[in-house]
């Protein structure tokens, strides 16, 4: 049985996975479906009451009944790089790959449709406040007059981007910052805006949940930090990540999310205030690991590992024989 | 007028950098060009800060 790895050429966290299955001697497919018509074909065929379907990539073969998971990684746009590439045949490939994926037997890390639902932050706050995570006061307007008020409560306010996706013309980064008290909220009405009250935290945690396993890391934040300085991925690192031991409350809550979110995987952003107090930031579905295995030594990718190579486990469903060939 | 959150924005990191490793379509691994797999190499992935969590990317917003 082949685990099938949805991602780019360039994915060296991909890779670390990749070691992994092979050091265990799982069969390993890896494509990106940017390729499909140019370096990855596909077929399918429903006869009789029978659906079977093949997939090629680099000289190997593999059966669709033959996977026993799929890692969706970092994929490319179905037939990005196709030798006439168009929104019509992205949405031809995109409906082709996934949709026989779909029929098949895999157990997905993570499955598309949980994906696209785990996206949306407001639906974050929420499934994180159901399964009892603490949630800082949160906004999401495009009333002037609501985020003023919701100023007056919070004072202390951070904006961030709803989506979490950055403009791109030009590129630019949206960190989230701290909002000054005399802020002008009068263009909140021009896009919806996310304001949350400022946890004074006193450390970032990363928590990387892979099936039941959950790695926590842990950075302090520097003594001389400024209060401003308020996006990890933007201040200068301070000292390494370090594993960190996950408050048993906090651990059940987010057992719990994954599970209504119907997740396999996901790296949660907390904000740990002065009160050792978690702070729900984020979940992202599909979040980096290589920074805090490298610095932490966590066995995050031979966990995935072990999960994409697992049968049996909750989530699974049974895959025909394996048939998959190399070749 | 510009939505209020576009007001907290700055230019992307435009990483000009070049991997130093290809990728290997028979290994479906990077391979540097002495031979060894990218992903073994800490320093370099540090240095390149591929693995990182990094905001802006133009394809994906799960970091």
């Amino acid at each position: 049985m082949t685990v099938l790895i949805l991602t780019s050429e360039e994915d060296v966290t991909a890779d670390m996975v990749v070691l992994r299955l092979r050091e265990a001697g799982v069969p390993v497919v890896r494509l990106d479906p940017a390729d499909l018509t140019n370096g990855v074909a596909l077929s399918g065929e429903y006869v009789r009451g029978a659906c079977r379907g093949h997939l090629s990539v680099g000289g190997r073969l593999v059966s669709m009944s033959g996977l026993r998971s799929v890692w969706v990684r970092r994929p490319g746009v179905p037939a990005a790089r196709a030798a006439h590439p168009s929104a019509w045949l992205t949405e031809e490939s995109a409906q082709a790959l996934y949709g026989m994926l779909r029929a098949t037997g895999a157990r997905w890390m993570n499955h598309p449709d949980a994906a696209r639902r785990a996206r949306h932050k407001p639906w974050q706050l929420h499934l994180a406040q159901q399964v009892g995570l603490a949630v800082p006061a949160t906004l999401i307007t495009t009333f002037p007059q609501a985020a003023r008020e919701f100023a007056e409560r919070f004072p202390d306010l951070v904006v961030k981007p709803v989506s979490g996706a950055h403009p791109q013309e030009p590129p630019r980064a949206v960190p989230t910052s701290r909002v000054a008290p005399d802020a002008d909220f009068s263009t909140v009405a021009f896009g919806p805006t996310l304001l949350q009250r400022r946890v004074a935290k006193r450390a970032d945690i990363r928590l990387t949940a892979v099936g039941d396993t959950l790695l926590a890391a842990r950075m302090p934040v520097a003594p001389d930090a400024h209060p401003d300085e308020v996006d990890v991925r933007f201040a200068p690192a301070s000292s390494p990540w370090a594993p960190v031991d996950v408050p048993p409350r906090v651990a059940e809550g987010v057992s719990r999310y994954l599970r209504e979110a119907e997740l396999a995987y996901g790296a949660f952003d907390f904000a740990e205030d002065a009160d050792g107090i978690w702070w729900f930031l984020e979940c992202n579905q599909s979040g980096q690991f290589g920074f805090v295995e490298m610095d932490t030594g966590q066995p995050i990718a031979a966990t995935i590992a072990r999960w994409l190579a697992g049968a049996g486990e909750p989530g699974h469903a049974g895959a025909d024989a394996d048939r998959s060939t190399a070749s | 007028m510009q939505p209020f959150t576009l007001n907290y924005a700055r230019p992307a990191v435009q990483l000009d950098v070049t991997a130093p490793y290809a990728y290997d379509s028979g290994l479906q691994l990077n391979v540097l060009p002495d031979g060894r797999i990218a992903a073994t190499d800490h320093a370099t992935l540090r240095a390149l800060g591929t693995t990182t969590s990094t905001a802006g990317s133009k394809t994906h917003f799960d970091d």
